[in-house]
């Protein structure tokens, strides 16, 4: 048995200035993706951002109003699904409850007419690389959740695509099953070398099988990044509160004993202002610090302060297994912190040093953590 | 009295108890059993009676209709006496009205089909306002009487009609179809096209449109999605269209009675012809029970399709 494989070197895709409108709204705005040969990236975003647009433009179901779409070097913007070297997974799977699996899988190839034998060499094959091989009889109907995802992978990649499409493939499994099949997905997915694109509101999925990121939001790509430069170099606000959890405070004032440890005491009062700490960034503020609950570090114990740190009571523990979520009250301004081991209790006190403040204006990073001090030096002055 | 008031079980509520499964389902029968003596009663008992008189058992009941018909042969042994059915199935005229039967209701019920389905798929596929005039338009025939129908078609059609006077007029000779089969088909496909219409657009809208853009994007033209997907996926309801719209021709009588010929006609009116004019209601009946048959080979056919439908989509 052959196993369906094609690595073309060129058969990456390049998507540039991508806009739809639809019904006088902007779904989609001067979108531009570039995805190398054999690559998964994962288009990620909240519902309603326009991911799956994006994807619908990319696989031919919609005409994009300006913009190309451009698959292995060729265009293929004015071709349809039917003429184009992609194959996409459908959100619900799509098979068709008339056919058994063999069939559906079957149904691309004898569509193009390709001889029978070879028809069932290569179904088979494809059954065989996605481990379902002995359901080649059954209806979909018969076959659970996870199998018919396994069975609508194998009708598309039994068509050997340059492009690999998966619309939300995991969202109508249950937590437990999700965690494997997306691992098969991207053992697959790599195993064949097919440049995939994915489309998920979850982060979780997207940043354990992507090889990068595209956060999107309100039509428009924030960030396009490897996972963990993603998680550790949030360009904008969106990304920082989207990715991972992050404290996002209006006012440098709870940073101010961490950062300019050189002023002792710094302002007690000031401490209410960032009260409505980790608002929503829907719009998001002329100015912004994020620092994620990681960075924030708890010390139990309101004895001897260590220097810059900021006193705090502990007002919720939520314990996540291994690790505790800490929810701290800082005279009035909420942060969120983590502690491993044993937890403090409800009601407990300590101080809070903050490490890799991030400075956001209108949403935009200005400044990482290196230069996070002198930033809040000059906002002070 | 003084049972509740000493606190103890009354002796007869005890033994009346019944379970609440046992209640549900008695009044679940109770209401059930109306329509089922009313179907017993008047269609049931009427049925095996015509059959017994088709056999010649011309006494109790059926001795009335025996003593007023001509031509009425008598049972000659315990089940009866097929004569009856030798006499129908021996006049040329009933094998040749029983083949325009079936080929009216065969050409008919593929015309309907056709339509509906032509109609569905234009509403599915292209959509847009001149679909959905279109689906509207089918509907139309539903709301105007088959007599009234009738009489339009075969005005229509006859040989100074509508049809004939325009082809006159640009000096052509147009064709004569009133009092003809043609004529009878069209109307049948015109009382037919609503229903099996409605039926097709519900089969057809109800597939998900990501059965049909994965087909799609598996390369398949629009032909082959219609071929492969659409059709077999509203299979049920394009049977249920197909065998509604047969029984329903095959029975016909107003239509073929109004806008047919004198001979060939359709069984429905040689039944009445030889009722009422000839006085042969046993050979009537013996039509009415070919007819039956009939219609009941249709039926379970619609029934086999269901449960096959059924079986490969795991339902049973």
């Amino acid at each position: 048995m052959t196993t369906p494989t094609k690595t073309d070197a060129r058969s990456g895709l390049t998507v540039t200035a991508l806009t739809k409108v639809l019904s006088n709204r902007t779904i989609v705005e001067n979108f531009e993706l570039d995805v190398a040969a054999g690559e998964l990236v994962a288009l990620l975003g909240p519902s309603g951002c326009g991911k799956t647009t994006t994807l619908r433009m990319m696989a031919g179901f919609l005409q994009p109003d300006t913009g190309s779409v451009s698959i292995g070097g060729i265009d293929v913007t004015d071709k349809g699904p039917d003429k184009r070297p992609s194959a996409m997974v459908f959100q619900n799977y799509a098979l068709w409850p008339h056919l058994t699996v063999f069939k559906n899988v079957a149904f691309p190839l004898s569509i193009k007419r390709v001889p029978r034998a070879e028809i069932t060499e290569r179904v088979m094959a494809a059954l065989e690389t996605v481990n379902l091989a002995h359901h080649a009889h059954s209806r979909p109907a018969h076959i659970s959740g996870g199998e018919q995802q396994r069975a609508a992978l194998a009708r598309a990649i039994v068509q050997r695509p340059d492009l690999l499409l998966l619309d939300e493939p995991l969202s109508n499994l249950d937590a437990k099953l999700r965690v494997k099949v997306r691992e098969e997905i991207r053992d697959i997915q790599q195993r064949l070398g097919i440049t995939t694109v994915m489309v998920t509101h979850d982060q979780d999925e997207a940043m354990a099988i992507s090889d990068r990121v595209a956060v999107m939001n309100a039509g428009r790509i924030e960030q396009v990044s490897t996972p963990t430069e993603l998680y550790a170099n949030p360009r904008t606000l969106f990304v920082a509160s989207f990715i991972g959890s992050m404290n996002v405070l209006p006012a440098p004032t709870l940073f101010e004993s961490a950062s300019l440890s050189h002023v002792p005491n710094a302002a007690p009062d000031a401490a209410a202002d960032t009260s409505s700490s980790g608002t929503s960034t829907d719009d998001p503020p002329a100015e912004a610090w994020a620092v994620r609950p990681e960075d924030v570090l708890f010390e139990p114990g309101s004895g001897a302060r260590r220097a810059g740190a900021t006193p705090v009571e502990v007002r919720r523990v939520l314990p996540h297994g291994h690790f505790s979520e800490l929810v701290l009250n800082a005279g009035g301004a909420e942060v969120r912190s983590v502690a491993g081991g044993v937890p403090p209790a409800v009601g407990d006190h300590g101080t809070v040093t903050l490490n890799n403040v991030r400075h956001y204006v209108d949403g935009v990073l200005v400044d990482g953590r290196a230069r996070t001090a002198r930033v809040l030096a000059g906002v002070k002055a | 009295m003084t049972d509740i008031r000493s606190g103890r079980r009354a002796p007869v509520g005890a033994r009346r108890r019944v379970s609440p499964e046992a209640r549900r389902s008695g009044i679940g029968l109770a209401m059930a059993l109306p329509p089922v003596v009313l179907l017993a009663l008047f269609v049931g008992v009427p049925v095996v009676l015509a059959i017994g008189f088709s056999l010649g058992h011309t006494g109790g009941l059926n001795s009335t209709i025996a003593s007023i018909g001509l031509n009425t042969r008598e049972a000659t042994s315990w089940w009866g006496t097929a004569q009856a059915y030798v006499d129908v199935f021996t006049d040329p005229r009933f094998t040749r009205d029983l083949g325009v039967t079936i080929g009216v209701t065969v050409v008919s019920t593929l015309i309907v089909l056709a339509l509906a389905l032509g109609i569905a798929l234009n509403l599915r596929l292209r959509g847009g306002r001149l679909a959905s005039v279109f689906a509207g338009l089918a509907v139309v025939p539903l709301f105007i009487p088959v007599v009234i129908a009738s009489w339009a078609i075969l005005t229509f059609y006859s040989g100074d009609g509508f049809v004939r006077t325009v082809f006159a007029l640009v000096g052509l000779t147009g064709p004569t179809w009133g009092y003809t089969t043609v004529a009878v088909v069209i109307g049948s496909v015109w009382t037919s096209l609503p229903f099996a219409t409605l039926m097709a657009i519900s089969g057809v809208q109800s597939i998900p449109d990501a059965m049909i853009e994965a087909a799609k994007d598996a390369g398949a033209s629009s032909f082959s999605i219609v071929t492969r997907i659409l059709v077999p996926l509203s299979a049920i309801p394009l049977v249920i269209a197909a065998t509604f719209t047969a029984i329903g021709v095959l029975g016909s009588f107003t239509v073929p009675y109004f806008t047919g010929p004198n001979a060939p006609s359709m069984l429905g009116v040689d039944i009445s012809k030889y009722f009422q004019a000839f006085n042969h209601p046993q050979q009537a009946i013996v039509m009415a029970v070919v007819v039956f048959v009939l219609a009941s080979g249709i039926a379970f056919f619609y029934v086999w399709a269901n449960f096959r439908s059924a079986k490969k989509e795991g339902r049973v």
